[in-house]
Formats: C-alpha cells, structure tokens, sequence
C-alpha cells in the first residue's frame, strides 16, 4: 500500500514540477540570442558593479562585441558589489550560477584567485598576452606565478584645484603649475587655509581635506617614500616609520588644526554617504583641493564642463622630492564553474585589448593598460595627458592574498588617525599585527 | 478526551495523515534543506578554514580562539549590545504609544493607521537612503527640527557618539509591526474593567497603569524577546551608509566602526575577507549569547508577566 493517497501524489506532483521549474533557469548556454547578436552565437554573461557613466560605456563595448562576435552573444548585468565586496559572486559562484566574467579589482586577483574564485587562465593561452600590457597590471593580474585575470584599465592620482575659489581667496596659483614640479605640502595648507571659510560657525568651504575622495593611506604613505609590503619576510609593513609620519601630518594633525568635529560635520554636510558623482563638493565649489583620479576629468566633462580647475602632482613632504602617485584599475576574470567560458574569453580579450580600452578611455577618462595605446595622444585630450605621464614611476599596491583585509585595516587606522581617537604609530601596529596574523597562512607568495 | 493509546491511529487518521503528508512535504523539505542542512553545516565549518569555495581545511578550535584576541570582534559585540539595548527599550514605548493611538475611537482612525504603518511596509533600503537626507547635519529636516527648538547641531551619521542613535531612530519606523500586535492585545482588553474602573474613579493614568499595562505584559515579553533576537542581528541600516562608499568615507563601518555590528563584521568575514569558517564560528557565538539573552528575559518575565488564566 502506498504511503500517499491519490489526491496527495497530485500535489507532490505539482510541487515537484514547481520545484524542477525554478531549478531550471539557470542555465544560460541555451538562451536564445539577444537583440543586437548575430544567429546562432551563444550567450555569455558578464557582471560588473559599475555605475553609471562607467557602466554606460562597458554597455557600448559589448554592444560593439556583439556586432562583430559570430560565436559569442555578451549579456551585461549590473550587480550589487564594490572594490572588496563581491559576495554575490561568492555565493552565485558557489551556487553554480556564476557569470562567465566578472570585472574584478584587480589588486583583489591574488586574493580570490587563493580563495578558489578565480579561473587559472593558463589554459587559455592568456600567458601569450602578458606583453601587450604595462608590467604592473599584468603583475598584479597574476598570482603564483598563473595568470587569473587580464588587465583592463588602470588610473593614476593627482592634485585638482579650483582655480576660481583660490583666486578670490588672493592666492597666487602660478606655483601650481606642473611644469614647476610638485608642491610641497607646506605650501598647499598656507594656500588651502586662505579658502577656508564658515557660514553659522560651520565650514562651507575648506581648502583641502587630505583624506577624501583619493587621498588614501596608500597615497599618502607612497607621497612619505613609505612601503607597504616587505617580500623578503612575507609581511605587511604599515607601521614603516614614513607612513607613520605620513598619517600624523596628512591626517591625525590636519585634521587636529581644522577642527576634528568641524571637518566631520563639513563631510556628512557636503559630501554625504552615497553621494551622486554631480553633487560632488569639489565640483560644487566647497573644496579648493582634492586628491583624486583621472576618472574624475570624464565627470567633469559630463557635470560641470565650465569648471575653472587645474591638475597638479600630490604635494611631497619636502621641496625636491621625487613626487609619487599610485596606480589602481580593474580586471577582466573568469569565475570558477563559468558555462561558457570559452566565449566568456573571447570577450575578456575583446574588452580588455586595444578595441575594448579605447572606447572606454574615450568615454570615461580611465587609463588605458594596453601599450599601444599610450601613443595614442587623441586618446587624452587637455589634462588626461599629465596623468598618463606619471604611469611609469606610479606605486601599485601589494597584490596580497589579504588585500582586502589590509585595506580595511590601514582604513580603520586612518580613521582613527583622522579623528584623533588614537595615535597613528599605535594603530598601524595594530592594523600590522592583524594583517599579518592572516597572511602567515599564505607564506611564502611565490 | 479519548483513552486511545497515545500513538494509535484510525483509519480515518491515518487517511488524513496520508493526504496532509503531500501538503507539507515542501515545507519539510525546505526545514532540512534550507534551514537545518545549513545551521548542522556552519556548525562543521567554524572548525575550519574554509574560503567559501573548494575543500575545508580543519583548524580545530583556533577560529574560536582567535576570537577573544579580535579586537573587531569585540568592538562589533559592544556596539551590537549598546544598540540593542537602546532599540529595544525605545522601540517598546514607540510602539505601545502607536498602538494607543491606533486604539482611539475617532472617525479618521482607519487613516491614522494606515499612516502609523505605512513605513512598515516600505523597503529598508529605501528608508535608510531617505533617513540619510532627513539626517544631514546642515540640511536635513531633522536638525533644523532641532534648531527650532534651540537644539545642537548633531552630526548624526559623521559623528561616532550619535551613529548608534540615528540608526535606533530608523528603526522605529518599522514600529508599525509590532503596534499592530499591541494594538490587538489592547483590543483584547475586557472594556467593562475600564468601566468599573472609571466608576471608581480612575483618570486615563490609572487606568493604563493598572488595567491596559498588566494585561499586556504577554505580549511585551514577546516583544522584548523578538526585538532583542532582531535587534542582535542588525544589518542592513548599517550596511546602506557605509557598505561601500568610496567617497567621503574610508571603508570603515562608520566613524570609528561605530557601525561594526555584529553581522556586519560576520558578512565582512565571510565575503569580503573569504573567510567562511570565522564567520561560522562568529554566527555560532552569537546563537549562543541570543540563546542566554531569550532565558534571561524568560526567567526575569516571572516577575512581572501577567497571564490571566493563571
């Protein structure tokens, strides 16, 4: 006799059928090709956490992929995430339904690829492309000696200033000029407290804030000659006596003479979380200087075209310094257990060689890591140029297994450091003591 | 009731049994699948190292040790405690306050309920955005409610003092759930006791205070043990200011980390760190405390639960 009446084995039946229908979605290899996609092409599918303008542009490189690929039908989709955070490409990839490509950080590679995230792109012959890119991106795209990603586009940071606000405030902006070399940090505060001002006792403008927007622990510890990461002992350097110094004078004292609450009140006030790239303090005119990247030449373009600013290198400690910047960017990668992740390739060398890179340097200021396109001077039009000059002495950051961890980490010290909650030397020790804890895992790297 | 022995079916039970079997077999099926497969799963990775992808290395305690010498850990401990020991309290009185108001007898009260609710139903993630404009220390409508009133100038979400408060305050507008409970244990109040108190005498004060909250103290033990279960798990009002800014903030969760829940930093372990093992080992700990939290709510309840058939 069987356990289920009749009526019974009709729902389970049902729910079965239910069941077998939602399980049934996930794959994509069969889908019918999208609009824009040649027949008989198979569908590839691509995420990025990118926003607009930024993701605007990846569209328009898959649309161009599309038209051209007689194998391969790209899918663009948009997912929640950031520079750290991919946990839906975590569990999707866990899950077994993760995309084809993934744009990831790529000072992250090392990191995922050491979690078993990443694809090993030996196998596809990515080895053969590691000359057409810029040495450190392609470095950074490796980890063990493999290859987990392709580089895609990298950026470089500066100083901008407004040049309106400054001279209403009676400031002299010739010494600015790039061509004079870099600044020296002395001489931007002296410039910056002439712009400070406050309406009600609180700041509507401030000269410089040094820590906003770019003006990392890795800017400021690379502008001090600091170093992060000592390869010979496989550990974290943080608490180098350059960087110590660089977060006492950039952060924990900057902020000390402005007015800890002061500033903090002037940033939730002006520059809120999740902020729209228009409603930006420095292209609203509530910042004389920030440091930022090239990036941010395409917003202007698009927010604020009229925007009186100039582009100088990051103030050095002392006059003569060499000056230094660092270099970040994205990558192209191929999680674990992507279906079509032969035309997910296909794709990954489409957006990530010359093609690719130079719509999106185009469209979005970033920095080509393709070397025949830094010859190309119609690709970097008014002050996109000074900052691909600077790409060749630029720092990048250690591509560690623990990246991320060490950027929270150094974040957290500077945010003490900021707010004057404990001294920097002691909080880059801590942040040294926990990284290292972590990374004693993964010794040695190579 | 019946003198059948105690597991003997009837035909007709069993007949039942046998349709009824169909009909929750997707529920018990989801139970092992989706909840108890993970709970007995987390369990056997908090003793391992395990990035979330490929084998599991076992590690034996030292995810449970590591623990203790975290100081992220316990940061986000204090500020999950603090908070909730804030939220709680807070939320029980907004909500009690909304379920008497609810309970008026006016004509319009259907609308006042409908309105008391309505940000009950609203997504989380569209409140927090909202809450961030309405918290803006020179612009928003909640400080220059404050300025009226000759108030200081509060840097709710920039200021590590005030972070933890501004987060209590979202989190009553979700009040409406549990006034609906309240508004329901109130209906449920025997009116001819407010009668005959009235005819003794008894204001509005005493009458509440003596009548209304005696009665409801079931459901505010429910409430209290809820909103602390919740309240532990804190989540999401953090994560939308200061998940992944790359603007003004560095990638601290809030000034000072004041924003460091506990399932903040779990989700940091687990996600962004890869470490899959210390956030089973964290997610483990914080069953346990949720545990000894809810029995001393329960024993401490004895005191002062009234339950009427008792």
């Amino acid at each position: 006799m069987s356990l289920l009446s009749r009526r019974g084995w009709k729902a389970s039946l049902v729910f079965a059928s239910i069941v077998l229908a939602a399980c049934g979605g996930g794959g994509t290899s069969t889908a019918p090709p999208l609009a824009g996609c040649n027949s008989g092409t198979t569908q590839a599918t691509f995420w990025t956490s990118h926003t607009p303008p930024d993701s605007d542009s990846l569209k328009h490189i898959v649309d161009a992929f599309n038209k051209q690929s007689t194998t391969t039908c790209v899918k663009l989709v948009q997912v929640p995430g950031s520079e750290t955070d991919i946990a839906k490409l975590t569990t999707a990839v866990r899950s077994g339904t993760g995309p084809d490509v993934y744009m990831l950080d790529r000072f992250t590679v090392a990191e995922r690829a050491a979690a078993g995230v990443l694809t090993d792109l030996s196998a596809y012959g990515a080895s053969s492309l590691a000359s057409n890119f810029v040495s450190f991106a392609w470095a950074e795209a490796n980890f063990k000696g493999k290859p987990y990603a392709l580089p895609f586009d990298t950026d470089t940071r500066a100083l901008y200033y407004r040049k309106d606000l400054l001279q209403a405030a009676g400031v002299d902006i010739s010494a600015l000029d790039p061509a004079k070399g870099p600044p020296t940090i002395d001489m931007i505060r002296t410039m910056a407290n002439k712009v400070n001002h406050k309406t009600g006792g609180a700041y509507d403008v401030v000269g410089f804030i040094p820590y906003i927007n770019q003006g990392w622990h890795y800017t400021w510890g690379f502008a001090y000659g600091g170093s992060f990461f000592d390869a010979a002992s496989c550990k974290v350097t943080p608490n180098d006596p350059k960087i110590v110094q660089a977060f006492k004078d950039m952060f924990y004292d900057w902020d000390k003479a402005l007015g800890v609450d002061a500033v903090q009140t002037f940033l939730s006030s002006y520059s809120p979380p999740n902020q729209p790239a228009q409603q930006d303090p420095f292209l609203q005119g509530h910042l004389g200087f920030v440091v930022t990247g090239d990036w941010v030449l395409g917003q202007i373009a698009t927010y604020k075209p009229d925007l009186a600013y100039g582009v100088t290198y990051i103030p050095v400690p002392h006059a003569g310094d060499a000056p230094a910047t660092w270099a970040g960017g994205w990558s192209m990668v191929i999680p674990k257990g992507a279906k079509n992740d032969k035309g997910g390739y296909e794709f990954m060398k489409y957006i990530t060689g010359a093609e690719g890179q130079k719509v999106y340097t185009k469209e979005t200021q970033h920095t080509p890591t393709i070397k025949s396109l830094a010859s190309d001077s119609s690709l970097f039009p008014g002050q996109h140029q000074f900052f691909i000059n600077q790409l060749p002495a630029a720092h990048s950051r250690p591509p560690l297994p623990v990246g991320a961890f060490y950027w929270d980490q150094l974040s957290t010290a500077q945010d003490a450091a900021v707010r004057n909650t404990a001294d920097p030397a002691t909080a880059l020790k801590a942040a040294a003591d926990a990284t290292n804890a972590k990374l004693s895992a993964f010794c040695p790297l190579t | 009731m019946n003198a059948a022995p105690r597991f003997h079916l009837t035909k007709a039970d069993r007949r039942n049994l046998r349709t009824a079997a169909p009909f929750i077999l997707p529920w018990v099926i989801g139970f092992f699948a989706f909840t108890l497969y993970p709970i007995v799963y987390s369990l056997y990775l908090s003793f391992n190292r395990y990035s979330g992808i490929g084998d599991a290395q076992p590690v034996g305690l030292s995810n449970y040790r590591h623990l203790t010498s975290d100081p992220l850990f316990w940061k986000s401990l204090w500020n999950t405690l603090y908070y909730t020991g804030l939220a709680v309290p807070i939320g029980l009185v907004v909500a009690i306050v909304l379920a008497l108001a609810m309970n008026q007898r006016v004509r319009e009260v259907a609308i006042y309920r409908a309105a008391i609710y309505l940000p009950s139903i609203l997504p989380l993630f569209a409140l927090t955005f909202i809450f961030i404009v309405l918290l803006n220390p020179r612009f928003g409508f909640v400080n220059y409610l404050l300025t009226l009133a000759h108030g200081p100038e509060i840097n709710w979400l920039g200021d590590q003092r005030w972070t933890k408060m501004s987060v209590v305050l979202l989190a009553q507008l979700g009040a409406g759930g549990p006034a609906l409970i309240f508004l329901a244990s109130l209906r449920a109040v025997p009116s001819d006791l407010y009668e005959s108190a009235a005819l003794d005498g008894a204001g509005a004060l005493r009458r509440f205070r003596h009548i209304t909250l005696p009665l409801i103290t079931p459901v505010i033990l429910y409430d209290l043990i809820y909103g602390t279960i919740l309240g532990v798990q804190i989540f999401t009002p953090a994560y939308i200011p200061v998940g992944g800014t790359s603007g003004g903030a560095a990638y601290t969760a809030g000034p000072d980390n004041s924003l460091l829940f506990y399932v903040f930093y779990l989700y940091k372990n687990a996600f962004q760190y890869s470490d899959m093992g210390y956030a089973s080992a964290m997610a483990w700990v914080l069953f346990v405390i949720s545990v000894v939290l809810a029995l001393a709510i329960m024993r401490w309840s004895k005191y002062w639960v009234y339950y009427e058939a008792a």
